[in-house]
């Protein structure tokens, strides 16, 4: 707070020690030194289905009702309420599905993984495991990296299911504005695969970063138990803002040039 | 005699398989209590709060700015700026999205992202602080003093998040027009038609039925962090499991609010559907 350039030069430090630390556990799973704790990275998956995907399904429903109702609204104030499926579709798959994926992973699993491995560092677990010879980054952070990997892709899928029938539920259930023949045709003709396939990348990259962030944060607390909460509160500001940056720049590479709908020649 | 133990193992195991129904139901009536208490307590008379609410306000406003800044011109770029613009270009009315805006930008996208920023930066900053109080006794030795927690901790946090979401949602609004003004831009559009076509279709409901949101909004993140934070047990795990479950649970309860809220809003209120 002294002086005006403290601020960006300790951004820019950490900005660095995040992207040696993510270097580090990426390698540690791309060079399959992740295979060897492959036992734990099961444990770790086994621990995210049963404790979050519940809770990130829920979040992704309650998104899916959201476009869904504010989708009905809009068709019928234009007078095309036979295109509410134009709108759900866009705004669920293409930009709030990945959004609320992402949120709901950044609270859940983000936040969660800070916790569990501040908590760890604080009673001094973590250099019990470097004086046994194992190497701490890749039992604790490249086992959950990998874990997520192998387990996110299909949460987040079978989120979209949830998301779509939330968003059914709301137009044709709630609202009533179309039929349901009527909605779902045109709600599947407004997608396509490379859509659904653009949309899984986005979440899977905020999952990606999103784990990479709390393995940091959790790995580097400090200062006793406070210091774990305060490292679980850090780490939510900069996994809101990378989950609304990757959802800009996906839209951006995958959408911005190219609106890839069924209309016109 | 198995007549005899088989209802005791049946209980045995419903009351197992109940119980996280009960956790759930006796923590929904515990934050409904703690809002009562914290609404009844900052209304009756002595009034010392005064000095923590207002270094509560400037610290959620120096710690959400930038967070909030990068979001809201984001989300609104991306989402209803290209994604809108995308569709409007293909049947020839892209000067109307001006009037997305007033849809997508004020009613719906400026109020959940002030939330889901707050939530996740400033209420988990108040659950890990008041845990952290808590874990060190703090908070007991308070009340052996004589000092009422909810009084002097929760009412000022309570009123201040409520102010700073509703501010905030004005400030997350007109940053999100600036991601449209972006959009346009990048379209090579003039901004005439868009701003014509925003304060056209934009009306008083839209405004006060965002500002309502946010501020119902704020009261349910402050609710709910400063009750994990004051409720917070179990050492260094516990203040980062109370912070897990106070966003968590803050993150579930915005959503489905902001699904009724919206509902409600837009069934009785039929005027902000008219396109002009």
């Amino acid at each position: 707070m002294s002086e005006p350039q403290a601020m960006p030069r300790d951004w820019i430090a950490s900005t660095g020690e995040i992207a040696g630390f993510t270097g580090k556990v990426i390698r540690d799973v791309y060079g399959l030194r992740v295979l060897r704790f492959f036992g734990e990275a099961l444990r770790q998956s086994g621990i995210m289905i049963v404790s979050s995907t519940l809770i990130i399904w829920a979040m992704m429903f309650l998104i899916g009702l959201q476009c869904g109702t504010v989708g009905a609204y809009f068709t019928e104030s234009t007078g095309a309420s036979a295109y509410a499926g134009v709108f759900s579709a866009w705004c669920g798959l293409r930009e709030f599905i990945p959004y609320a994926f992402g949120y709901m992973m950044s609270a859940k699993v983000g936040t969660g993984i800070v916790a569990e491995l501040g908590a760890m560092r604080i009673s001094d677990e973590i250099d019990a495991l470097e004086v046994m010879g194992v190497n701490s980054i890749t039992f604790l952070c490249a086992t959950r990296l990998l874990a997520a990997w192998l387990v996110l892709p299909f949460v987040y899928v079978a989120g979209i299911g949830g998301a779509f029938l939330a968003s059914y539920i709301a137009v044709v259930k709630q609202v009533g504005s179309v039929s349901s023949g009527g909605y779902l045709l045109i709600f599947w003709q407004f997608q396509n695969p490379p859509d659904f396939l653009y949309s899984t990348i986005k979440a899977m990259t905020m999952a990606t970063a999103i784990v990479l962030v709390g393995c940091y944060y959790g790995y580097n607390a400090s200062g006793g138990p406070v210091g774990v909460g305060t490292a679980t509160a850090r780490s939510m500001v900069l996994n809101l803002v990378l989950v609304h940056l990757i959802g800009m720049l996906g839209t951006q590479v995958f959408w911005g040039a190219n609106p890839r709908a069924p209309i016109g020649g | 005699m198995p007549g005899s133990l088989e209802p005791a193992a049946v209980r045995g195991a419903a009351e197992r398989a109940l119980l996280p129904a009960k956790n759930l139901l006796e923590e929904v009536g515990d934050l409904i209590i703690l809002t009562g208490k914290t609404i009844n307590s900052a209304l009756r008379p002595p009034y010392p709060y005064g000095g923590e609410f207002v270094s509560q306000f400037l610290f959620t406003l120096r710690l959400c700015w930038i967070p909030l800044l990068v979001s809201t011109v984001c989300i609104n770029y991306a989402a209803p700026g290209l994604q809108a613009a995308n569709f409007l270009s293909i049947i020839g009315a892209l000067d109307r999205l001006g009037g997305i805006f007033g849809l997508a930008a004020i009613r719906e996208i400026g109020p959940l992202v002030t939330a889901i920023v707050l939530a996740g930066v400033a209420g988990t900053a108040i659950t890990a602080d008041l845990g952290a109080r808590k874990i060190r006794e703090e908070l007991d030795a308070l009340q052996v003093l004589g000092v009422d927690p909810v009084k002097n901790l929760v009412v000022p946090r309570f009123l201040s998040l409520m102010l700073v979401t509703a501010l905030f949602n004005m400030y997350t609004i007109l940053f999100g027009i600036f991601g449209g003004i972006v959009a346009e831009l990048v379209n090579g559009q003039p901004l005439g038609p868009f701003w014509v076509t925003l304060f056209n279709n934009t009306s008083t409901v839209d405004v006060w039925g965002s500002e309502v949101k946010a501020t119902v909004f704020g009261a349910i993140i402050a609710i709910v962090s400063c009750y994990k934070g004051i409720t917070a047990s179990g050492g260094a795990e516990g203040v980062g499991r109370a912070v897990n479950q106070a966003v968590v649970v803050a993150f579930l309860a915005i959503g489905a609010f902001n699904y009724a809220f919206t509902q409600m809003l837009l069934a009785t209120h039929p005027q902000v559907l008219v396109i002009k």
